[in-house]
């Protein structure tokens, strides 16, 4: 019988179970790092909410004096303001996943990332953990503005909220499993889509008007959008009536729809992605 | 002694042609090899088909028996991966950054394990430097440490010591050297510096032109070029001459 040398024990590790919350904990945590050494990157979550709610409470207020002390110029405030409160639930949700992963890219940590156990499930779950956080922040910077500058209470609206809320947020997400999907096919020259993309689902979004007010000929692509029957039930509450079940329901089918759409792309892309060998352009 | 890493008949085609051709690359556990070849030979798709990054058109890979892509995170959790081109994230401290990695290969003590990889290579006082405040050599040290915090079973190096002053890139071998003699650890590791290779490496797997030319130790591979060292086979190489036949050397 042969005697080897002792190997000294390898590292100790925790149990496969745990090591999957430990990899998207860790990913969450990288990225609070990142945040609280880039002032800059507050900005998406003090500034623009300000901006927008004084952009938007202003525009409410001034029709309203416009068509005097009616109970309809009076709901077009709350219908702006509670609408750009909703909204940043899904500008921040999504803002905060796709900036994530191009910080990845900026940072030239995306190989780096590929070659642990880390699956790319768990590294866009710990960017979402993180960017919770980012979104609580930004809506909330939205809802105190909304309260200190129009004395619109956004809690008024009560518990129906909270669905409204999660089907935003999983909205948001799903548009931002696109914008990966697509910087990871085209590059970092797709990310402008981050910010650009919110832009074409605002207007068509329904976040401030119904489906009614939008020209025929967008009306459908509009009525297809999961969120604008989110918006359409945020109104519903702000009307005082109560929760459009029909309306929330469907924005939570179509919600579930266009995340598993949008699932299906990123690992469509994600194929690309490594079929390509596109990890080059980050390394 | 049972192979760690395993690949067959790996092909990897881009629109200007086969990067890699039909390339076969076994290392042993606790074997070191290098694998060679001139800029554009296909070493670097290579390494990176073999990490699971790249998938390739044909050919299979399979790591302590997991068999990518399907087993590629439990494949990685057996691997370390350092390259002179991979950055340190900025906005972060070394030791943030270590954890980080450490956490993801699952360690239960990432601070711990990052200190005595941080020791190992005599650059524990870089715990609490921001990546910005590094050198390109403590960078290079730092990439190291991670891709060794985790005791693997296969360190792949992509040119670990390219712009190292000779001090530097001394510290790495020596330190890789030990740890792989006191681990067991197998090395795979890519470098145009053949000196470095010779020092290093047991076995030397030589490409060109995306395939396998040459593949056996490095005294008897130069022998079989009919040259005195690795550095006359790469310049014969280089200068796109034929190697004499596939040249497949006895394995230690």
């Amino acid at each position: 019988m042969t005697t080897h040398p002792a190997v000294p024990a390898r590292a100790a590790r925790v149990p496969p179970r745990r090591a999957a919350r430990l990899r998207v904990s860790a990913v969450a945590r990288r990225h609070a790092y990142v945040l609280r050494r880039s002032p800059h990157r507050m900005f998406d979550v003090t500034v623009w909410p300000i901006v927008d709610t004084v952009l938007f409470g202003s525009l409410g207020v001034f029709f309203a004096r416009q068509g005097g002390p009616s109970g309809a110029a009076q709901a077009g405030v709350a219908y702006l303001l509670s609408g750009i409160v909703l909204w940043h639930v899904v500008y921040q949700a999504q803002i905060a996943v796709s900036t994530g992963f191009m910080e990845e890219t900026w940072s030239r940590n995306l190989l780096g990332l590929m070659v642990t156990p880390l699956k790319e499930l768990e590294l866009l779950a710990g960017i979402a953990v993180f960017g919770l956080v980012k979104l609580l922040m930004g809506v909330g910077v939205v809802a105190l503005a909304a309260l200190g500058l129009y004395a619109f209470d956004v809690t008024a609206l009560g518990l129906g909220l909270l669905p409204v809320f999660a089907v935003l947020l999983l909205s948001g997400w799903a548009i931002a499993l696109v914008v990966v999907g697509l910087i990871l096919r085209y590059g970092n020259g797709a990310e402008a889509l981050a910010w650009g993309i919110m832009f074409v689902v605002m207007p068509l979004g329904g976040v401030f008007y119904p489906v009614e007010a939008l020209p025929v000929a967008l009306r459908p692509l509009s009525e297809l959008l999961p969120t604008t029957h989110a918006f359409a039930a945020g109104r519903a509450l702000v009307d005082g009536g109560g929760m459009p079940w029909g309306e929330l329901g469907l924005a939570a089918a179509g919600t579930l729809a266009i995340a598993a759409a949008a699932l299906a792309f990123l690992a469509w892309m994600l194929r690309l992605f490594r079929r390509r060998g596109y990890v080059t352009r980050y390394s | 002694m049972s192979d760690v890493l395993r690949a067959r008949g790996l092909v990897k085609a881009y629109r200007r042609g086969r990067a890699v051709d039909g390339v076969d690359l076994t290392v042993r556990l606790g074997e070191r090899v290098a694998l060679l070849g001139p800029n554009g030979a296909g070493k670097t798709t290579t390494l990176l088909m073999c990490l699971g990054v790249v998938e390739p058109d044909a050919g299979t890979v399979e790591i302590a028996g997991h068999r990518l892509p399907r087993g590629r995170s439990a494949a990685m959790a057996r691997v370390g991966f350092a390259a002179g081109y991979l950055p340190l994230p900025e906005r972060l401290r070394v030791r943030e950054y270590l954890r980080m990695f450490g956490q993801l290969y699952g360690l239960a003590d990432p601070d711990g394990q990052a200190q005595k990889g941080l020791e190992r290579f005599g650059i524990g006082r870089l715990a609490q430097a921001m990546g910005t405040e590094l050198s390109s050599g403590q960078k290079t040290l730092i990439g190291v440490v991670k891709a060794t915090m985790h005791d693997p079973e296969l360190l792949v190096l992509d040119e670990p010591t390219a712009s190292l002053d000779p001090d530097v890139a001394w510290r790495v071998r020596t330190g890789l050297a030990d740890l792989c003699e006191e681990r067991g650890t197998a090395m795979l590791v890519t470098s145009h510096n053949m000196v470095e290779v010779e020092r290093i490496a047991e076995r030397v797997v030589f490409l060109s032109d995306g395939r396998v030319v040459a593949d056996g130790p490095p005294a008897e591979v130069a022998a079989r070029f009919g040259r005195d060292d690795l550095e006359e086979v790469f310049l014969h190489l280089a200068a796109g001459r034929q190697a004499p036949e596939h040249v497949e050397g006895a394995r230690p």
